[in-house]
């Protein structure tokens, strides 16, 4: 007897509202279908036609609350491609820092959602506490937790001075103390491994053929980061390497435990380039057109059309935009988030899973997505409406049972 | 599907392009410094699809390339009188500064809005198949799946929030049935 789940939809803040609905043979997931009509709030258009390009930085930052940093990012190097913008040397160091707080902060977040949802909350709580450090930093330099308001066209806005150093520093050395007790907790636990191990197994194949991204693909042994292989900013100088699991294991097997091993290892390198920014950073401007109207006019005046990638924490961002002479907006703008791309993953990953298995493959991805609303099962022509409580309780279930 | 790698040689940005020039498109490079004290140059090619092309284009990627081309998106444009697609992959990924983008521009009268699928040949251009197909109001042809991807099922047929011609939508308030006047 087959029924079916639909999961979602999700919460409407997030950029990529979706609706996953599962076929199901018992326990057994046996289809998955992706339904992510459920509310679209027209960023592109608004980009298209209400503001102006430097309105549209503060507007991307909105696209997404966790990559406040990775969207407007990819919008000013698109955009200054097409228009021909330099910036200055200091400000692309600047750039690089910023881009790799925001990966040390999301992969926390992260590590601790994972722990929720295999029902380990003192976990998530203790990696919670793990990453206020690095909020803390971010507030230090931007003034601000999230939403930052940092780049701009030509630059970035506020410099990282002489005294913010030190206590970035501190944080450096915090999170290199912590790292060990973090591998610890996540990859020794034997609940964690019973749980992640050979669950959710994306093949090198599967990876290549859906056009997998991030740490994704990564963790199925697809050797893909462009700050490795198209590098942007100042990120040439770091020369990035890609992380893959076997690095840590000596072997590529594609499942959760997997990603989990992919991004504490991102954290650790985040934290190496970030120290030999701080170090090497140049002396010198940190933005090449303070006014913003010369600047508003000099996009206004430009014409041309550019792609720019940049390698957000869930994977590559792209955004793609064209400017007209005389037009006042963007006249073409496509974002592709990476989650956009990594949800055709989600087949692959829960096909002969269980239900109890969905919370912690589908978080596996980090999606941009923090809860799944509500889920409908009919069984038997009868609605039952499990909520996102049940649906966690249902995986708790598991570990428990896996525990005894 | 089966190809899990290109069927060809590795190959930079420069001998691609030369490849499909002999191959009869239009073709051209664009490059942009990046670093501070390693200078590098991000490269992406850019080539002319007639529409009627662009399966052949793509299998001639495949073909060419060493690896599985990797699909990124496709973007789109209203030009008036035209709707421009462009197909954008990357290529050369895995491999120290040696990735490049590779894309095919299509353009379309707006008197025959018909393309191709190219999901048969990309399982990943699913997504953006369909929401080009709802966003720009262009029909995909042999699409396996014709649902809309973003807009909601009672969002009205014939506008095209993408366009800027008389279907884009000019009251977004109005738009569906019920909402507040």
């Amino acid at each position: 007897m087959k029924y079916e789940i639909p999961v979602g939809p999700i919460h409407p803040a997030l950029k990529e509202p979706i609706m996953l609905k599962f076929t199901l043979e018992g326990e057994r997931i046996v289809d998955v279908d992706v339904i992510a009509s459920q509310n679209h709030r027209g960023i592109e258009w608004i980009g298209m036609n209400r503001n102006n390009p430097v309105q549209s930085i503060y507007l991307s930052e909105r696209i997404c609350g966790i990559c406040n940093f990775c969207h407007p990012a990819c919008l000013v190097m698109a955009v200054e491609e097409a228009a021909d913008i330099e910036s200055p040397e200091r400000a692309e160091y600047i750039r690089v820092i910023q881009g790799e707080l925001e990966r040390i902060h999301s992969h926390l977040l992260w590590a601790g959602v994972a722990a929720h949802e295999l029902g380990f909350d003192s976990l998530l709580h203790y990696v919670w506490m793990v990453r206020e450090k690095v909020m803390d930093v971010l507030e230090l330099i931007n003034g601000n937790r999230v939403t930052k308001a940092i780049i701009m066209y030509g630059g970035v806005r506020r410099d990282i001075k002489d005294e913010h150093i030190p206590k970035i520093k501190r944080m450096l050395d915090y999170y290199k103390q912590a790292f060990g007790k973090l591998a610890k907790l996540f990859l020794e636990d034997k609940t964690i491994k019973m749980r992640t191990r050979e669950i959710g197994i994306l093949p090198y194949e599967e990876a290549i053929k859906l056009a997998t991204v991030g740490p994704t693909a990564r963790a199925s042994g697809v050797t893909k980061d462009v700050r490795q292989d198209m590098p942007y900013f100042a990120y040439p100088d770091f020369e990035v390497k890609a992380i893959t699991p076997d690095m840590l294991t000596g072997e590529t097997i594609g499942d959760t435990y997997d990603r989990i091993i992919v991004r504490l290892l991102e954290v650790k390198q985040s934290i190496e380039i970030i120290e030999q920014a701080l170090d090497e950073m140049p002396p010198g401007d940190i933005l090449a057109e303070p006014k913003i109207i010369k600047l508003i006019n000099q996009i206004k005046k430009a014409e041309g059309e550019a792609v720019a990638r940049h390698e957000a924490p869930r994977g590559e961002v792209i955004h793609y935009v064209k400017l007209k002479s005389g037009f006042e907006y963007l006249y073409a703008w496509k974002v592709r988030a990476p989650t956009y791309i990594n949800i055709l993953s989600w087949r692959p990953m829960l096909l002969d899973m269980q239900i109890a298995d969905i919370p912690i493959v589908a978080a596996s991805i980090d999606p941009c997505m923090s809860c799944t609303n509500r889920v409908v099962i009919v069984r038997n022509n009868k609605e039952e409406i499990l909520t996102a409580d049940d649906l966690h309780r249902l995986s708790v279930k598991k570990t428990r049972r896996l525990l005894r | 599907m089966g190809i899990l790698r290109g069927g060809g040689k590795e190959m930079n940005a420069e001998e691609i392009m030369q490849k499909f020039q002999e191959a009869g498109y239009e073709a051209w490079i664009k490059e942009r410094e990046a670093g501070v004290k390693n200078k590098v140059k991000r490269k992406s090619v850019w080539i002319k699809v007639d529409r009627e092309k662009i399966r052949d284009a793509v299998e001639h990627l495949t073909e060419l390339a060493e690896e599985y081309p990797h699909f990124s998106i496709i973007s789109a444009s209203d030009e008036g009188d035209e709707i421009e697609l462009n197909y954008h992959f990357t290529l050369g990924y895995g491999k120290l500064l040696e990735e490049f983008v590779v894309t095919f521009k299509v353009t379309l009268p707006k008197s025959d809005l018909k393309i191709k699928s190219i999901t048969n040949l990309i399982p990943a251009a699913i997504f953006s198949e369909r929401e080009i197909r709802e966003m720009m109001g262009v029909e995909i042809e042999e699409l396996p799946d014709k649902r809309h991807l973003f807009l909601t099922k009672d969002f009205p047929d014939g506008i095209y929030p993408w366009r800027r011609d008389e279907t884009a939508p000019k009251e977004t308030n109005k738009l569906y049935e019920g909402w507040k006047k």
